[in-house]
């Protein structure tokens, strides 16, 4: 292995730990290459005295994990966890579930403007170039062509600004849900 | 050799590194794996939690090569766990020894 992939290895590895806590982690072992390969050792001997990354990666999990468990070291019972399971479907039934419903709605609604601003403009273009187009995409402003060219390279990149927000929208999104859901296991297991 | 017993043995190593002089991760792993054998990786995992326990603390330094090199340094706290350890793998050893010695009475 050489030095590339054995970080990549171990960020794979560590994958669910926080991000800033990753690049700590790999900031370490970065430096340890880069004196290993100064004191003239080879990418690959180091990898090999580094140890499998996969392993490396739990010790990091388990010296986490151990750190949490002694500060809330009561131990649960059963039926509190069966409790408190039922206690948070509830809530999420109720409470949750409509706003989530109407914010993937939103994100949908904000994917389809998008793809809509730039194919609209897209045509816009074309048709007013002379292209011939289907008729479904000609619009008639009755403007003059350079208008409604500079028009629809507008509208064009109006639609694509707006989907690269709703990419951005949608990995925020994604974030939130997995740092709910983390937090859910977290009080049922807890 | 047992894990968790090498883990604790290894940590009294790094204080006890420490207690001399700072020092950046590499320059750790290459003085004690001078004396005994450890797999060089498993440094870091714990160099984190005895961060995470407030028994270390760390700074970034400039160094002649490429980036700044992050140094470990030893805290009150730390020093404190580094005396406790000691005593106790003092008592330890001097235990073991006495049994595979045979030198116990009855």
């Amino acid at each position: 292995m050489n030095r590339k992939e054995y970080i990549n290895n171990l960020k794979f590895y560590l994958q669910d730990l926080p991000e800033n806590e990753i690049e700590d982690i790999i900031y370490d072992y970065k430096e340890h290459f880069r004196v290993g390969i100064s004191r003239g050792k080879t990418e690959e001997e180091i990898s090999e005295e580094l140890g499998d990354p996969r392993n490396i990666a739990k010790m990091f999990k388990n010296s986490l994990k151990s750190n949490q468990n002694e500060k809330d070291s009561p131990p649960k019972n059963l039926l509190k966890i069966i409790i408190m399971s039922i206690a948070l479907g509830f809530f999420n039934l109720i409470i949750v579930l409509g706003p989530f419903i109407g914010i993937i709605g939103l994100l949908i609604g904000l994917y389809g403007m998008s793809i809509g601003f730039t194919a609209g403009g897209i045509g816009l273009i074309f048709s007013t170039i002379g292209l011939n187009l289907d008729s479904y995409f000609l619009i008639d402003f009755g403007a003059s062509s350079i208008t409604s060219i500079a028009f629809g390279i507008g509208l064009t990149s109006l639609g694509l600004l707006a989907l690269i927000g709703s990419i951005y929208a949608t990995k925020f999104i994604y974030k939130l849900i997995i740092k709910y859901i983390r937090w859910n296991i977290d009080i049922i297991t807890k | 050799m047992n894990i968790q017993f090498k883990k604790g043995v290894l940590e009294l190593c790094v204080l006890s590194m420490l207690l001399n002089y700072d020092c950046y991760g590499y320059q750790l792993v290459e003085q004690i794996s001078k004396y005994i054998y450890i797999s060089e990786g498993t440094i870091y995992p714990l160099l984190r939690r005895l961060k995470k326990e407030g028994l270390v603390s760390t700074y970034l330094k400039e160094s002649q090569e490429g980036p700044p090199r992050k140094y470990y340094k030893i805290t009150n706290e730390g020093r404190k766990t580094y005396m406790n350890l000691v005593e106790e793998w003092n008592s330890f050893v001097e235990g073991v020894n006495k049994i595979i010695g045979g030198d116990f009475n009855e």
